[in-house]
């Protein structure tokens, strides 16, 4: 690997990190529509930070991108508490109007300034390493690597102290105001971090991808755990590694970096979305059918309960009484045999003890729905696992 | 009882929108008494408690917490909310819930240590919740979930609880798990505050009610003014209710 390209992978990591964070608490507040908004609208900012300064790495551009980033939001808000429109439609009006602004700002000067729309949407990961960072002639590195890493550290900073406060105001944001942390402070925090990020993440894959590795790392994670600090550290791995495989991909592709990055992230995602261990489609639908079948497997187990006279439990006529298929009667019937659930004598099926035992705790469990009791089944069962 | 007043609430009025939906309430709530507030929907009940907990601001009016304001007072008070108003898909397990109860005492950045974790289970025990300690939040029936929220509250050993309709979907069993701990509470000095819909279960479980209507109607004893004059007068049609002393 030569340096350019260790370069490369490290600034784009620092971006899928920098990103997870701030992504991982918009997912959980249903707000990830607000980064698509905040990443057109930061827009008119970089411009005039650009018209103040002549300079497009200025930290002025960071600052007054993040203004028009939160400027989005409180309009959004704003708009949204008149009550004449729903959120959805606010965020749709909002955006493109700032988006607009700067595009229109832009056209009006495009004689004398270097300000290209494309570079500020799209990003080129590709020629971040040319642009240096030189401090009385010696060189420190890519000047990206240095406006990223800054943010990284206080996204990082803000994430440790305020974790808690975070937590709170994202679950119950009514109990946090009651507690006296203020959920409103976390709230125009967190957005003016989303902001900060998106405009730090332009060398890397632009304003627009950027809203892939905010929302997608989140989403994967959160399908595949129950702990907010591990969904942080998986969105953060799944970013960073979507980032390098994506990088590679595109140098085998010889295509977009971003493209290639984002390309992953969607891969990622689909192949969590249906393999996840508990909250992944396939084992949904196993799950269901399980539950089909136990669910079957005790209505049957009642009826035998239910019934002393023989012809109800003639293994031939079984499917006549509960009215149910032969194909699903023997499969019930085989799956109550394999647990030794029920015998079979002269073609007469009888509960055995185990079978009885079985039947009266689940229908103790479904018509008591006492759960201290029924704990230690829940394991056994699928039934009862809601 | 004391004479003591716990909260004081004086020519009260908030609005959504320039709506009025509390007008002009003027409310003493006295120290040690289990209190329901009941009314119609829409008559207020969970904006009369967001209001004293300065959740939602008011158009007018002043709330005292025993004699000062509520950003003076919040280590003596804890809130339950509606079970309906946090996302139970949250990636957060059942004692992290109870533990954010002590976020209040704890104030910004600090940590929560060993020794909130142990209130936290205490509280968890109290109502009967500490074998889920470690369950997913999703993964519990609405009638654990109001429990975990109940303990949430019992951690911040506060002197005012405010309850915005715990028996709200539980089972007979919780409910009676919850009033239980409720008159609990009251034996012990506090002063529990709850927006309750079964006026069956009010003279049962209550001892002091507010009828609210966008106005307050009436408050006082269950014994002296439960009665079908101020039911009527709250719910607008002629209401006959058998009261039990």
């Amino acid at each position: 690997m030569s340096n350019a390209q260790i370069e490369i992978q490290l600034i784009a990591s620092l971006v899928a990190i920098a990103c997870a964070i701030p992504g991982t608490f918009l997912v959980l507040r249903k707000m990830a529509l607000i980064t698509d908004a905040i990443s057109h609208s930061i827009l008119p900012g970089i411009v005039v930070g650009f018209f103040i300064t002549h300079d497009l790495s200025s930290p002025l551009l960071i600052i007054m991108a993040a203004a028009s980033g939160v400027l989005t939001v409180v309009l959004v808000e704003f708009i949204q508490k008149t009550g004449l429109v729903k959120e959805d439609t606010a965020i749709g009006l909002v955006f493109p109007a700032l988006f607009s602004i700067g595009i229109i700002l832009i056209a009006q000067n495009a004689n004398d300034v270097h300000l290209d729309v494309d570079a500020v949407l799209l990003g080129e990961l590709a020629f971040a390493p040319f642009d240096r960072f030189m401090i009385s002639g010696i060189d420190m590195g890519p000047k990206s690597l240095w406006i990223i890493g800054s943010i990284l550290i206080i996204t990082l900073g803000l994430l440790f102290a305020f974790f808690k406060e975070l937590k709170v105001s994202t679950f119950d944001a009514g109990l946090a105001s009651a507690l006296g942390l203020s959920p409103v402070i976390m709230h125009y925090g967190l957005m003016t971090v989303s902001s900060i990020t998106t405009v730090g993440a332009f060398d890397a894959v632009g304003a627009i991808l950027v809203i892939a590795l905010m929302i997608a790392p989140a989403a994967t994670a959160y399908l595949l755990t129950n702990d907010l600090k591990k969904m942080l550290l998986l969105a953060v791995t799944f970013g960073v590694g979507s980032a390098i495989s994506g990088y590679w991909m595109a140098h085998a592709l010889d295509t977009s970096i971003s493209g290639s990055m984002t390309t992953v992230l969607g891969i990622v995602f689909l192949i969590v979305y249906l393999f996840a261990p508990n909250k992944g489609l396939f084992s949904v639908l196993y799950r269901q059918r399980q539950q089909r079948i136990e669910v079957s497997l005790l209505t049957f187990l009642l009826h035998l309960g239910n019934h002393k006279e023989e012809e109800e439990r003639h293994v031939k006529h079984l499917n006549e009484h509960i009215n149910w298929q032969k194909v699903q009667s023997k499969s019930v019937l085989d799956l109550a045999l394999k647990n030794n659930m029920i015998s079979i004598n002269n073609d007469i099926v009888s509960l055995t003890k185990k079978g009885k035992k079985f039947t009266t705790e689940a229908i103790d469990y479904i018509v008591t729905n006492k759960n201290s009791e029924i704990e230690n089944m829940k394991d056994r069962f699928f039934l009862f696992r809601g | 009882m004391s004479e003591k007043i716990a909260v004081q609430i004086d020519d009260l009025t908030v609005a959504y929108n320039y709506k009025p939906v509390l007008w002009d309430i003027d409310l003493a709530i006295p120290e040690g008494v289990l209190m329901a507030i009941v009314g119609p929907n829409g008559a207020g009940k969970s904006t009369l408690i967001k209001s004293i907990l300065d959740i939602i601001k008011p158009i007018a009016g002043s709330i005292q917490i025993y004699g000062k304001p509520y950003k003076k007072q919040r280590s003596l008070v804890a809130y339950v909310p509606q079970k309906g108003s946090v996302d139970w898909d949250f990636p957060t397990t059942a004692l992290d819930v109870v533990m954010m109860g002590t976020y209040g005492s704890l104030g910004w950045i600090k940590r929560p240590g060993r020794k909130q974790k142990k209130a936290a289970l205490e509280a968890l025990e109290k109502v009967g919740m500490l074998a889920f300690k470690s369950r997913q939040i999703s993964q519990l029936s609405g009638g654990q979930q109001q429990r975990i929220f109940l303990a949430r509250a019992l951690v911040q050993n506060a002197s005012i609880y405010f309850m915005d309709e715990p028996f709200q979907g539980v089972d007979a069993t919780t409910e009676k798990a919850i009033i239980n701990i409720l008159k609990e509470l009251r034996k012990a000095g506090k002063t529990v505050i709850v927006v309750h819909h079964d006026l069956q279960t009010v003279p049962e479980y209550f001892d002091w009610v507010t009828f609210l209507n966008v106005k307050k109607i009436a408050t006082g004893p269950v014994k002296d003014i439960f009665n079908d004059d101020n039911l009527t007068k709250t719910y607008g049609i002629n209401y006959k209710v058998s009261v039990q002393q």
